[in-house]
């Protein structure tokens, strides 16, 4: 019992997580959201056009419904920039943080002792880019599960190995 | 008496009825359209092929069942430590259960199981991969012996790895003497439990009851119950309001009744009882089912009270386990009706080790109260605005209703903004929330798996953001309190999660 000390943890001194730097998602990644959505409002504005085209009750309203259309398209975009802006993470020596959010600011920490598993996913449109997507699980059910994604497939390799070595360490 | 069960072995012989009985439900669920239809049009069939159908659905489902019986055995494999099943008339299904992965064995009697004298053994395993053996006719020394058996094997496997947490525990409430059992809930306790909780359970498990009987009156007879003439013939236009509170009087009885009734099925004779640490509870009337609690396992403890149960000394503890896996979203819940305040800091201090006591204080920022009024009063006013004078001409009282409901509403809001707290102190965060049924949910520190904080952009310069404690056994949620607060401890469990490996599950 004599190598026993307790002594009262200085809550101020201890490392905050709320200053830590974040890394941003890589640039391509932004093109991997403008091809997605290209290829969506695509489909959503042929759809619509052939509806337009062939139902003369709606053939009056084409101008208006357009106006909807490229409104939509700016919002969408606008918020879909916004989200990739914010999007951040940042491996510290013992946890991992994950920052999104548009309206508001949400930071996931999970240290390293709760991770599950790990894993690695490469969507269509971000392997052209050379892009994958790195998923970390815990036992506290999907609302606690990070997904970075948008890190370049090596890196997204090593940060993979990384949280191997860790989990093993912990275990 | 020691059976050999390295050789494959059947179930029970009587176990064919509970196959057969297990199946008619099966199919009387899937079917139970046709059924109805064959009752009421019970006339109209000629009676020689009614009965001659019902014969033959009974003969097939008898053959079906011997042929599960025939095709169901068991036994242990010593070589490789594995528990096998094989089972299925058609497609085959061979279960193995490695022995040293059984968490736990269940013996359990449902209703049918019990007028026939036989009983159901389930295994329990964890691992992510979930596989769950259970034997559905077996009797209860063979039951005793084969549990035995199972987890006596993984005692041998336990001993090899050290510091492995003593997870094969028996459970059954008569077979083992030396557990006696330390708290017993009485009927008297249950009674007053039945009568002042789950009003709002009741309530719409009720609503949905009449509803759905109204539904099938106006199919079958083709009237329409609710909109008959008739009922508004019976009561003359005075007496309206008299009518309406009795039958609002007439409703809540059946409520509570219904309540009381539910409770003292599911809950009679609870008993709960200690052994090695772990708490074993085994209750019900016609099913009874036992369960056991293992303390590194449990996540997330609630303990509720409303006003009336506060001033009869009854709470209700709820409890949390994690299933152990990687992702599953199954969560195992553990209720613990109507003890009084001894027995709830006897069970904590055996789930803690000692009784968990309330910290540090926060308190959510006013401006929850502002948004919850505005969702819940606000938005509907506003959609009231609108549509009211459509509505207005068909019920010239609505806007008594209307401000009923905002009174009402507005009450509760502010209870729940009131009770909501989150304490902290070394070992324990507890939150309350609640606006009649009080909750206070208790988790250690080192059960968190992860912290989410969240802040509005706009509430940056007051300060003021969210928290979500995640655990295995749910997540625990509070909103707009002090940020820099949040902040501090969040930095401190991060550090205690961080600098302890101890164990969660």
């Amino acid at each position: 019992m004599e190598n026993f000390i307790n002594e009262t943890i200085d809550t101020t001194q201890l490392p905050k997580y709320e200053e830590v730097e974040f890394s941003v998602l890589h640039p391509d990644y932004w093109k991997v959201i403008l091809v997605s959505l290209t290829i969506f409002f695509l489909i959503v504005g042929m759809g619509g056009g052939i509806l337009l085209l062939f139902n003369e009750e709606l053939t009056p309203f084409i101008f208006e419904f357009s106006i909807v259309y490229l409104v939509l398209l700016v919002i969408v975009i606008f918020f879909s920039r916004l989200s990739f802006k914010k999007k951040g993470f940042a491996f510290r020596n013992h946890d991992v943080l994950f920052r999104h959010g548009i309206i508001a600011t949400n930071t996931l920490v999970i240290p390293y002792n709760r991770v599950q598993h790990v894993s690695l996913h490469e969507g269509l449109i971000s392997r052209i880019f050379g892009l994958a997507k790195i998923e970390i699980f815990t036992a506290g059910g999907s609302s606690s599960d990070i997904m970075i994604p948008g890190i370049k497939k090596e890196q997204a390799e090593n940060i993979k190995q990384l949280l191997m070595g860790k989990i093993q360490k912990q275990l | 008496m020691s059976t050999d069960f390295n050789q494959p072995q059947r179930q029970s012989i009587v176990g064919i009825l509970v196959l057969f009985f297990y199946s008619l439900q099966e199919y009387a669920k899937a079917l139970w359209p046709i059924l109805i239809i064959w009752i009421v049009k019970f006339n109209e069939i000629n009676r020689g092929y009614l009965f001659g159908g019902i014969l033959a659905v009974f003969t097939i489902i008898g053959i079906i069942s011997y042929l599960k019986y025939l095709n169901f055995t068991f036994y242990i494999d010593q070589d490789n430590d594995e528990f096998i099943i094989t089972e299925g008339v058609f497609n085959k299904t061979k279960t193995t259960i490695q022995l040293f992965k059984i968490q736990q064995v269940n013996i359990n009697q449902s209703f049918i199981q019990r007028l026939i004298g036989v009983y159901e053994l389930v295994v329990d395993t964890a691992g992510s991969n979930k596989t769950e053996g259970s034997i559905k006719a077996i009797s209860h020394g063979l039951a005793l012996d084969l549990k035995a058996r199972l987890l006596d094997n993984e005692n041998k496997k336990a001993i090899d790895v050290a510091d492995v947490i003593d997870s094969h525990e028996f459970i059954d409430e008569k077979s083992i003497d030396s557990e006696i059992p330390f708290i017993k809930i009485s009927f008297f306790s249950l009674l007053k439990f039945g009568i002042t909780s789950n009003y709002v359970k009741s309530f719409l498990v009720l609503l949905a009851f009449f509803i759905s009987l109204f539904d099938h009156i106006k199919q079958i007879t083709g009237k329409d119950v609710l909109h008959d003439q008739n009922i508004e013939d019976y009561v003359d236009n005075s007496q309206i309001a008299t009518a309406f509170l009795i039958l609002f009087i007439l409703f809540f009885l059946t409520v509570i009744i219904v309540n009381l009734v539910r409770t003292i099925f599911t809950f009679f004779d609870y008993k709960i009882a200690r052994q090695k640490g772990s708490l074993l509870l085994s209750y019900g009337l016609l099913n009874t089912k036992s369960t056991i609690i293992k303390p590194e396992k449990v996540q997330i403890t609630s303990v509720t009270q409303n006003f009336f149960q506060k001033k009869m000394d009854i709470l209700h503890l709820k409890i949390k386990q994690a299933t152990g896996g990687e992702r599953e979203d199954h969560k195992q819940h553990i209720e613990i009706p109507g003890c009084n305040k001894l027995e709830k800091n006897e069970i904590l201090k055996l789930l803690f080790k000692k009784i968990p006591e309330k910290g540090v204080m926060l308190k959510p920022n006013f401006r929850k109260l502002g948004f919850s009024v505005f969702l819940t009063i606000g938005l509907p006013l506003l959609g009231f605005y609108f549509i009211r004078d459509l509505i207005i001409e068909q019920l010239p009282m609505t806007d008594y209703f209307v401000s009923l409901y905002v009174v009402f509403v507005g009450i509760i809001q502010f209870f729940i903004f009131k009770n909501n707290r989150l304490f902290i102190n070394n070992d324990f965060i507890i939150l309350q929330s609640g606006a009649w049924d009080v909750t206070n949910k208790i988790i250690l520190p080192n059960k968190i798996q992860a912290i989410t904080t969240s802040q509005l952009f706009w509430h940056k310069n007051i300060n003021i953001g969210s928290l979500t404690l995640h655990t295995a056994g749910g997540n625990i949620s509070f909103h707009l309190g002090n940020f820099t607060a949040i902040k501090q401890y969040v930095n401190l469990w991060l550090f205690e999660m961080e600098t302890s490996d101890s164990n969660w599950m």
